[in-house]
């Protein structure tokens, strides 16, 4: 993914799906769906830990501007640098100054959610800078130059005879179609490169503001890797990971890897504040982070789409989301996908851009019932949908003017009684122009919309007049 | 001293100039400790439970220990952690003279990269996952842990911690920290689990317990 989508095409987009998508995301989101269960389900604690995490997140979220300054002057403290981007251009732009100042020629980068938000891959090679995804899956996707299906399996859209095909094609060799052996080989080129690579980039979990700590979840351990080999590390982490201390820690690690793959915890969890203190300990030398706004700290303004930064990225919601198993990542057309993606993608891209996004949904609530942060998606995306069909600051509405208008007389009509009961009085006399043979097979723009695919029944008798005839009598109900 | 996006965020909060933090919300309680017999058994049971390979082991019983795990993963090459403990278990002597070859544990990364086998100890143990928590140090670097496709850990019950928020209070002023909850895995390709895919592909945890008295 390389500039963030002009616009992004939901709708077109599931009416061409490719048949293997559906089929290869629901094998993984059963698998992560049971995985979840099964966790969720030896923690009798679990709806306490949820609901801390919850309170913990928007507590965080309130009181954002104190936590950041003081993960900022402890990560100074402990010899580390820190770099605040307000866009995605400053952010790419400061990942390439301290490549060039270390004369970087090759990146390791460890699977970051940021970094695909910023387009940083392309940006970089631009500059001749060699950046390699490192988690199995990423480095997949980039052979074969996709994006990501799933948050937590983005190849998962791949059968190992085409991850075969593209190895093959891509890395000049004969490999065998089988999982085993395609990581095998995987292994071997990547290993090389952690070992020669100047630079680790990496994105974060956590950032934990007490004592200016990152903290990496990764599975492989080329989250460590990237972290260990290299003099160099940078990390690009969004101002929405901050948490208040390590003691908060303690309820989002025991939610993130349950909710995520189902594990209890997840193979390598990394705490790192600042530099190596010891050459000989391993580590690199220099330490950045880059705090990555990108209109994070606009959409803070709106107090009911904030609650979207309460999100830890586990995808649990999209493992559960009608609409999501259906379609697969790449529908939502940008970094992020599922209802978490519906509802972070029209407040950073604008309800202009992503306006489809908010109707991506059936409004379920499986979602929400699984967020291990209480995220309430339902009814931020209701919130959403307000805001694409009534406009916002920076975009007109798209509801059209004819239909705005009937729904302005119905809310008229309904909020007074007199207009109501007028309007019943002469509705049915006005209709009659147009009914023929019991029916309104055509009407004038813009009921015409309507029947243009069937005929409009008329309104017949209003219900009050009836209810004065129909109604069985007092006496008889209250008798028995 | 301004900064463009703590103002922001300021201004989209509505915040006092000088704000102040109000209280984080409670913590749910620690877990708290079971006897220490059925602590280490929930611990070995939880790192097997994860592909990994955990055992008690008397401490009269590591010579012959050793040399059936260097048979058994075909161990040319090793580096151990340099820590107090594991010298006094003799660690590397007892690999010497089974003919493995050393690499100290600061060498360069190239060289640390082609041992088989890497040997640590552990801070800290987490019984509920199977964790093992590692700091780090000029003595007991990182990389040990890491790069070869062998990683043993030699522990002792002391290590044990009920739960997260023990370590944490213990270990969080440190530079580094690491929990090690199973080796190196991935389900990327089809979701089949493969071991071993960046880190090691096989971890051994040896539990020292007292030498009986028989």
């Amino acid at each position: 993914m390389s500039e963030p989508p002009a616009y992004i095409g939901f709708e077109e987009y599931s009416e061409h799906i490719p048949a293997s998508i559906p089929a290869a995301v629901q094998q993984a989101t059963s698998r992560f769906v049971s995985g979840r269960a099964a966790r969720v389900a030896e923690l009798p604690e679990w709806e306490q830990l949820r609901q801390a995490g919850s309170e913990i997140r928007l507590h965080t979220i309130e009181n954002m501007d104190v936590y950041l300054a003081q993960l900022e002057e402890k990560i100074l403290s402990a010899g580390g640098h820190v770099h605040w981007a307000q866009t995605a251009e400053d952010a790419n732009r400061i990942v390439l100054q301290i490549a060039k100042e270390h004369n970087v020629k090759t990146a390791v980068k460890s699977k970051s959610m940021a970094t695909e938000e910023i387009g940083l891959n392309h940006f970089l090679e631009k500059e001749n800078i060699q950046i390699i995804e490192t988690d199995l899956g990423e480095y997949i996707i980039q052979l074969a130059g996709t994006g990501p299906s799933h948050i937590i399996v983005p190849a998962v859209h791949l059968k190992k005879e085409e991850i075969a095909a593209i190895f093959s094609e891509k890395l000049d060799m004969n490999a065998p179609a089988d999982p085993i052996e395609l990581a095998r080989i995987a292994r071997e080129i990547l290993r090389e490169k952690f070992l020669t690579a100047e630079m680790g980039i990496s994105g974060g979990n956590f950032l934990v503001a007490e004592t200016g700590t990152l903290v990496m979840v990764t599975n492989e351990g080329n989250g460590r890797m990237c972290t260990t080999m290299p003099e160099l590390h940078v990390a690009v982490v969004g101002i929405d990971k901050i948490i208040p201390d390590w003691e908060s820690l303690t309820v989002f690690l025991k939610l993130l890897a349950r909710s995520a793959t189902g594990q209890k915890l997840s193979t390598y969890t990394q705490f790192i504040t600042g530099p190596r203190h010891e050459e000989g300990e391993f580590g690199p030398k220099e330490f950045h982070l880059i705090l990555l706004d990108n209109g994070r700290s606009n959409i803070l303004q709106d107090p009911i789409g904030r609650e979207v930064f309460k999100c830890i990225r586990c995808g649990a919601c999209a493992n559960v989301c009608p609409v999501y198993k259906n379609v697969g990542g790449f529908a939502y057309g940008w970094f992020i996908s599922g209802p978490i993606g519906a509802i972070l993608s029209p407040q950073m891209l604008g309800i202009k851009t992503a306006r489809e996004l908010p109707y991506a949904s059936t409004l379920c609530g499986a979602c929400a019932d699984v967020c291990p942060v209480k995220i309430p998606i339902p009814t931020i995306l209701r919130h959403l949908r307000r805001r694409v069909a009534e406009g916002d600051a920076i975009s007109l509405p798209t509801i059209p003017v004819p239909i705005r208008a009937a729904a302005g007389l119905s809310s008229l009509a309904l909020a007074h009684n007199w207009i109501y009961r007028f309007g019943a009085l002469i509705l049915p006399t006005l209709m009659s122009i147009f009914k023929r043979n019991g029916w309104i097979p055509s009407a004038p723009y813009p009921l015409s919309r309507w029947t243009k695919s069937r005929p409009l029944p008329p309104f017949t008798s209003h219900f009050r007049r009836w209810w004065k005839t129909a109604r069985p009598t007092q006496g008889k109900d209250s008798t028995r | 001293m301004t900064n463009p996006i703590l103002e922001n965020i300021r201004r989209s909060l509505a915040r006092t100039p000088h704000p102040t933090r109000s209280l984080r919300p409670d913590i749910l309680e620690p877990r708290l400790p079971e006897s220490e017999d059925s602590e280490v058994e929930r611990f070995l049971l939880e790192v097997n439970k994860l592909s990994g390979k955990a055992e008690r082991l008397e401490q009269a019983n590591i010579l012959s220990a050793l040399q059936s795990l260097i048979v058994e993963q075909n161990i040319r090459k090793a580096t151990v952690w340099n820590t107090p403990r594991l010298n006094q278990l003799q660690i590397t002597n007892h690999l010497s003279s089974l003919g493995v070859e050393l690499v100290s544990p600061n060498a360069d990364k190239h060289t640390s990269a082609q041992c088989d086998l890497g040997i640590t100890e552990a801070d800290f143990l987490l019984p509920e996952t199977g964790t093992l928590v590692l700091r780090s140090s000029a003595e007991k670097p990182r990389a040990v842990s890491l790069a070869p496709r062998v990683h043993l850990a030699i522990v002792r019950p002391e290590m044990l911690r009920a739960d997260m928020h023990q370590v944490f209070a213990e270990a969080k002023d440190g530079n580094y920290l690491v929990f090690i909850t199973g080796p190196s895995r991935t389900a990327d390709i089809e979701l089949t689990v493969t071991l071993g895919v960046h880190g090691p592909k096989n971890l051994y945890v040896w539990m020292i317990v007292q030498t009986s008295n028989i």
